[in-house]
């Protein structure tokens, strides 16, 4: 079996290497995915057409916008298959072994809660700063929301994920995480409602105060809010669920 | 509303999950209404969309509005949809299922998974709403991400269940995983080398740039048909499908075996027809001294003869079933590669049909096993007497298996069987037919079983989960599982009586293409 299992690898390896052969010159700014005809028009037009300066942003939240509201909801489906999965709702149904009793000294440590609340609101400011600034730098919703989300899990590392919970709670992680969703596929409804196809966003500025072009920009920052807010929240109900197996008490 | 009918197929089921995060976390009894509300807006917007194809042919949707670039077709710069009509048969499949599972569903989750019934139902619904998108979408990325989408929701529905079903589960994940690192591998490699992902202008590339003898597009189609064959479980990849079918909770089975592996064989189809075209499908060898179709047409005779035998030996209901899934599977990967029209037709007509056959087998297993509560086919000991209707639709399942006019078993089958002639691969035949012959031995066997009963001497059920909460039995088969059943039964004769409408149907998306039969 394991003979068969390494002739497979091999195999895949070497198909792989194959291929590799055929490549264009690394960097080329000839290659297809460099110069061919879709890449130009994204590097010529994206100011023109999105009034967008990170190319980046505007192809993912724009020109391939649909694929981007889908990465947010495999984040949803993750957050909510573990918590089908994993969640214990007090019955013993799932048949796991019994939690971790709760091994959180009596008193939480004086240095390293103080440190947590001096890095927390730094940390949090930070992830909006990343989330906004994803029109011109690296960034944007998905990077901010794991920021938002570590923060959360920070808490819960220093005081227990009881303490976080009040900040935090499943009701308002489910609700959060669904409300991003919404946010970015609601703008794509209004759109639609609008009277053009789904996340057409040129359409909004009818409700915004701006030209079709700059709605493009303001869409995006939308769209990108709602993925920090799936994203953040998802991350934290992911920790909570597996470092308590479930029970959503004690502590690591 | 009529041209934003395609975009609702699939966000009709989104915003359903999403209002069952709002709304159905804290009242359970809303968590059904919504999901059969979802699909059956899904299902209407399927509908009108269908019609649409009827009247002006295959038509584009444009996701965010981004026109075409270019003269003539052009090239893609944002997402789009493309519906033709093979497209909206396999949507209308999806979405009828999926509605009919979701009706049978109201008695079993409650009893099945009590407190998780909300989390199930959003789980379903995305499930749903990825098959719908991975079948409507033009973009080569775009399929993969929502394959993610139903990759994840399907393991997680199947591991809600037993914890034999964890275990199922979990080899389910690994396979799957790396089936779709292939898939996305392949993407990336035919990305390298055209610079495009929407599957046209990827053909359409090759085509212009005489890219048919490149290896990273050859290695690129060998990666993207292993990841298709993986999550369809065709013989020899097929080792996750059995447990992860048998152990799941009902609903997740009857939902899954029609669907999953039915949309992988179209997603297969689509990639040989529009991203590599069929000339290419046909003859690429990757210099290797084979051609494609005779390779793959022997390899679905090895899956249809190994899952036929190894169906035969199944105590299990479910297991059995499993089994004759993965040589079905073969005799639409088989009727795929035949490479002529009446192969092709076959095999697309075949996905149709066999969603409904296994939808009506499955619901009628679950009957059983929630009235008998014993999944064995010992279990089934007298049930003709005890429960006549629920048989009689079983009965009629059981036939279009083995493929007996007027169920559309036999018409399908006969389109494959006369594609197998037409190539001359007699042993794609030979195995057709011994697989009905199998198929016919397994059920009369089980219509023996439950017309004579008989006093059973081992009551010990093979496949019991000592840990899992037990399930009462049902004292009456309730309506909400026996009206999707009778559904699914008639939907067997209906299609079996209007095969000559379907397959010109199927023949109209077909019809312009060219078959490259090889040669000798």
């Amino acid at each position: 079996m394991k003979g068969l299992a390494l002739f497979a690898v091999v195999l895949t390896g070497a198909l792989l290497l194959y291929a590799t052969g055929d490549f264009p010159a690394w960097g080329s700014v000839h290659s297809p995915a460099n110069g061919g005809e879709l890449s130009s028009h994204y590097i010529e037009n994206v100011r023109t057409e999105t009034k967008v300066p990170n190319i980046v942003t505007a192809v993912l939240a724009d020109y391939r916008s649909y694929d981007t509201m889908f990465e947010t909801v495999v984040v949803f489906v993750a957050g909510i298959a573990i918590i089908a999965l994993l969640r214990d709702f007090g019955n013993g149904s799932r048949g796991y072994p019994p939690a971790l009793a709760n091994n959180l000294p009596e008193e939480p440590d004086l240095i390293i809660t103080q440190t947590c609340n001096l890095v927390i609101p730094v940390l949090q400011i930070f992830a909006l700063y990343v989330l906004a600034h994803g029109h011109y730098s690296p960034g944007g919703g998905f990077q901010g929301g794991v920021m938002l989300g570590a923060s959360y899990i920070l808490i819960a590392l220093a005081n227990g994920v009881e303490v976080a919970m009040k900040a935090m709670s499943e009701r308002k992680i489910m609700l959060l995480a669904a409300t991003g969703i919404l946010i970015y596929s609601g703008t794509g409804l209004i759109c639609l409602l609008l009277g053009e196809n789904f996340l057409d966003y040129h359409v909004l500025s009818r409700i915004l105060p701006t030209d079709p072009i700059m709605a493009r920009s303001h869409a995006i920052l939308i769209v990108e809010t709602g993925v920090a807010v799936t994203v953040a929240a998802i991350m934290f109900s992911i920790y909570a669920n597996l470092a308590t197996r479930g029970t959503l008490k004690g502590g690591l | 509303m009529g041209e934003q009918a395609p975009i609702a197929i699939v966000l009709a089921p989104l915003f359903g999950a999403l209002l069952i995060a709002f709304v159905g976390i804290r009242f359970k009894a809303l968590c059904l209404p919504v999901t059969l509300g979802a699909l059956t807006v899904s299902l209407a917007a399927t509908i009108e969309t269908f019609r649409t194809v009827l009247s002006e042919g295959e038509f584009i949707y444009l996701i965010s509005g981004w026109e075409r670039l270019g003269e003539g077709k052009g090239i893609s710069i944002g997402i789009e949809y493309r519906v033709d009509a093979i497209s909206a048969l396999v949507l209308l499949v999806i979405a009828a299922v999926s509605l009919l599972v979701a009706v049978y569903s109201r008695t079993r989750v409650v009893a099945e998974t009590p407190d998780r019934i909300p989390y199930y139902y959003m789980l379903y619904l995305l499930l749903v709403a990825g098959l719908a998108g991975m079948t409507i979408t033009n973009d080569a990325f775009n399929l993969f991400v929502l394959l993610e989408i139903s990759s994840l929701t399907s393991y997680a529905l199947i591991a809600v269940g037993s914890r034999r079903a964890v275990l199922s589960a979990f080899n389910y994940v690994i396979m799957g995983t790396i089936g779709a690192s292939f898939y996305l591998l392949g993407v990336g490699y035919l990305y390298i080398k055209t610079g495009v992902l929407n599957m046209e202008d990827i053909h359409a590339v090759i085509v212009a740039n005489d890219l048919a003898e490149s290896p990273s597009i050859q290695v690129a189609f060998v990666l993207i048909l292993m990841a298709v064959w993986i999550k369809m479980a065709f013989f020899p990849l097929h080792a996750w499908l059995p447990n992860a079918y048998s152990y799941s909770p009902t609903t997740t089975g009857a939902l899954m075996a029609p669907l999953v592996t039915k949309v992988m064989i179209y997603i297969m189809i689509r990639m040989m027809v529009t991203v590599f075209g069929l000339d290419y499908a046909f003859r690429a060898t990757l210099g290797m001294p084979f051609n494609w179709s005779n390779l793959v047409v022997s390899l679905s005779s090895i899956a249809i003869v190994a899952g036929s035998v190894m169906a035969l030996s199944r105590r299990d209901l479910k297991k059995m079933l499993s089994y004759i899934i993965i040589a079905e599977v073969g005799y639409m990967v088989g009727g795929a590669w035949l490479a002529n029209e009446r192969g092709m037709t076959g095999a697309v007509y075949h996905i149709v049909n066999d969603a409904f056959m296994t939808l009506c087998l499955f619901l009628a297993v679950g009957v059983f096993i929630a009235r008998t509560g014993d999944p064995r086919i010992a279990g089934m000991n007298g049930l003709f007497k005890k429960m006549p209707i629920t048989m009689a639709a079983f009965t009629i399942g059981a036939l279009s298996m083995i493929g007996l006019p007027p169920t559309c078993g036999f018409f399908s089958k006969w389109y494959l069987v006369g594609g197998g002639i037409e190539a001359g691969q007699w042993h794609f035949v030979g195995a057709l037919l011994f697989s009905s012959l199998v198929n016919a031995v397994i059920f009369f066997r089980i219509f023996e079983i439950a017309y004579f009963p008989k006093e059973l001497s081992d009551p010990a059920p093979e496949c019991t989960d000592p840990d899992a909460a037990p399930v009462a039995t049902l004292q009456r088969t309730p309506l909400s599982m026996s009206l999707p059943l009778w559904i699914s039964a008639i939907a067997l004769i209906g299609l079996g009586i209007f095969n000559h409408t379907i397959t010109q149907w199927i023949g109209s998306a077909l019809g312009s293409l060219k078959f490259f039969p090889p040669a000798g």
